[in-house]
């Protein structure tokens, strides 16, 4: 073998070792709840306790309404930019990156000065107005990676000559829209849809701030009064996420909406 | 009255003029290539009559209906692309009844359609197919099956055989001149390449830096180019540079020799300078052939091309192409070799810019 290939081995090794040592450390310690054996005591904790269904159910709606939203907004801007206004490309996408340069923290406060009870659009008012403000919160965090996603897609399908194929034989933009791009973008739809859900439901500053009662704040506050569920929460966390990953490799993969081209 | 009318249309992008002053008419049921090299024009044309680029100037009509102020999906017109366009979404029957759906008809009568467009391409064994399941050139006769269901006034081609190799690009190419003679379908096709538009059009519209140079028929285009543009840029051609020897008599020196022209010299003088074209299959090598012109030079290289050998021959500074079929007794011009080429005057032609 090559030395080169050694070395590659060895970063390898050491990478996995650094990632995977934790997690198993951390799964070791959500199994020793039972004094002398392990067992999946502090799951049963976690899945029996009342407040962790409300808020994995909360946030799973607001991760729901994130990416229907989200993807309302996403697919049109990246359709018309890619077909009319190819100019605007780089504004919009220095747009969709800055929710990555400034910090959430900074995102939240700005929002509380602007729509506070007191101001003239006050969202914080109501819990309903504060539950908008959370989906578009994460809306605009999700914006980088929903974009991106939908954007590469549509790159992969030639957006402008498949609608003008549908133009002329006579579809009008409805048509055009839910029949002809929609469907062929719908692998990168999914990838924006399952990044923004592994998004959400590890997201705490926007919710803890707004005071929500989301997943994020949950894990915090187990994790600062109990001592084996945290683990067994970090590790359904970290299952949450692998699932999101996994599907989306399963619809990039087997999507057979491969583009046809010359 | 023509089916097509293309008058006076100007467009231009920004400062850019890219087709200026264009005009045409086309008959029903015509075959017309617009042929031309890249950004001359010939595609911004095809997208206007379709609706996808507004002219800045000038009027088109189909049938006698002015399609100014008609949308793309109004104007009733089939367009096949260069990079197929099929919905990767939809199989084959999906992708050929879309248009009749959006056109609203009843589920039996786009089923029949259907049919009768795929048994036409005869890809009627793949209508479960997706794009992605099929060969390049069945995509394109899929997209013009497609293009052709809902019975288009007008079909539009826009380079559609591109992207496909050779073989396939001529088999493809009779195909689709065959079910447009069968359909009488009124047909505008955009190709660059002189060899497709020759084949299969019932006239051609030379086009350069935005205009119409020529718009002839294949035989008219190729034998008696009407500028320097389309001599050159259709079929191979000698440029032949001599000076006029007697106005008169309509003769010309080419190095020592002194040859008769059938076209009118005009008013050149004598020792004025003048461009006549020969076209390489034009003459022979042979002592025993026909013609009343010759042009005597030495032989520069031959080259066997399978089918043809091209010879070069030197006559007095000009370097003349000399195309001759391969034959099994064909004797090969060697370099150096003194040759005479034998034609008929009116093989030469005079070009004009």
């Amino acid at each position: 073998m090559k030395t080169s290939k050694i070395l590659a081995w060895i970063a390898i090794a050491i990478g996995a070792i650094y990632f995977f040592v934790p997690l198993i450390g951390t799964f070791e310690f959500s199994l020793r709840m039972r004094r002398g054996e392990y067992s999946f005591d502090a799951y049963q904790s976690v899945f029996s306790d009342i407040q962790f269904q409300q808020t994995f159910g909360f946030s799973m709606l607001m991760a729901l309404f994130t990416i229907i939203f989200g993807m309302l907004l996403v697919v049109p801007t990246a359709y018309w930019v890619r077909l009319r206004l190819p100019q605007v490309r780089p504004v919009i996408e220095f747009i969709t990156l800055l929710p990555l340069v400034i910090p959430a923290i900074v995102i939240v406060f700005g929002y509380l000065r602007l729509y506070n009870s007191s101001s003239w659009l006050p969202f914080t008012g109501s819990v309903g107005g504060t539950n908008t403000l959370l989906v578009l919160s994460y809306m605009t965090l999700s914006l980088p990676y929903m974009y991106r996603a939908v954007d590469t897609a549509m790159r992969a399908i030639d957006v402008r000559t498949l609608t003008e194929a549908a133009e002329i034989l006579g579809a009008k933009w409805p048509t055009i829209m839910f029949r002809c791009i929609f469907p062929n973008v719908m692998s990168g739809v999914l990838s924006g849809a399952f990044i923004t859900f592994a998004i959400v439901m590890g997201e705490f500053t926007m919710a803890a701030l707004l005071n929500r009662p989301a997943f994020g704040p949950y894990l915090q506050l187990v994790g600062a009064n109990k001592a084996y569920e945290p683990s067994a929460l970090a590790i359904i966390a970290f299952a949450i996420t692998w699932l999101s990953m996994g599907l989306l490799q399963l619809v990039t993969r087997f999507s057979k909406l491969t583009p046809s081209r010359p | 009255m023509s089916f097509l009318v293309l008058e006076n249309i100007k467009k231009s992008f920004g400062q850019t003029q890219v087709v200026k002053d264009f005009d045409m008419s086309i008959e029903k049921g015509e075959f017309v290539s617009f042929l031309g090299p890249s950004g001359c024009g010939k595609t911004t044309v095809l997208r206007m009559i379709a609706g996808f680029e507004t002219p800045s100037g000038g009027r088109i009509s189909i049938n006698g209906k002015d399609q100014s102020r008609l949308k793309t999906s109004q104007r009733n017109i089939g367009m096949v692309f260069q990079a197929y366009a099929l919905f990767p979404n939809m199989n084959v029957f999906d992708n050929v009844a879309f248009g009749l759906k959006v056109a609203g008809k009843p589920k039996a009568e786009i089923e029949a359609r259907v049919k009768e467009m795929l048994s036409l391409i005869r890809l009627d064994h793949l209508a479960d197919r997706y794009p992605y399941q099929l060969s390049g050139g069945q995509q394109q006769r899929v997209a013009l099956a497609r293009a052709l269901a809902p019975k288009p006034q007008v079909l539009l081609l826009d380079e559609p055989l591109s992207a496909l190799d050779a073989k396939i690009r001529v088999s493809l190419r009779e195909e689709i001149r065959q079910i447009q003679s069968q359909l009488g379908i009124t047909t505008v096709f955009v190709t660059h390449d002189q060899e497709e538009a020759l084949s299969i059009s019932d006239r051609i519209v030379v086009m350069n830096a935005g205009r119409a140079d020529q718009i002839g028929t294949p035989s008219e285009i190729y034998n008696h180019p009407a500028t320097r543009f389309v001599a050159s840029f259709v079929g191979t051609l000698n440029m032949i540079e001599a000076t006029v020897a007697d106005p008169a008599a309509n003769t010309v020196n080419v190095g020592d020799n002194v040859v008769r022209l059938r076209e009118s010299v005009g008013a050149l003088r004598a020792g004025d300078k003048l461009s006549i074209a020969l076209r390489p299959e034009a003459g022979s090598l042979s002592e025993n052939a026909k013609g009343d012109t010759s042009l005597t030079g030495k032989v520069v290289s031959s080259h066997f091309l399978g089918s043809v050998i091209r010879t070069k021959i030197d006559v007095g500074g000009n370097r003349i192409s000399f195309d001759m079929f391969n034959a099994p007794d064909a004797v090969i011009p060697q370099a150096g070799e003194t040759v005479t080429l034998r034609f008929n005057a009116s093989d030469f032609l005079i070009v004009r810019d």
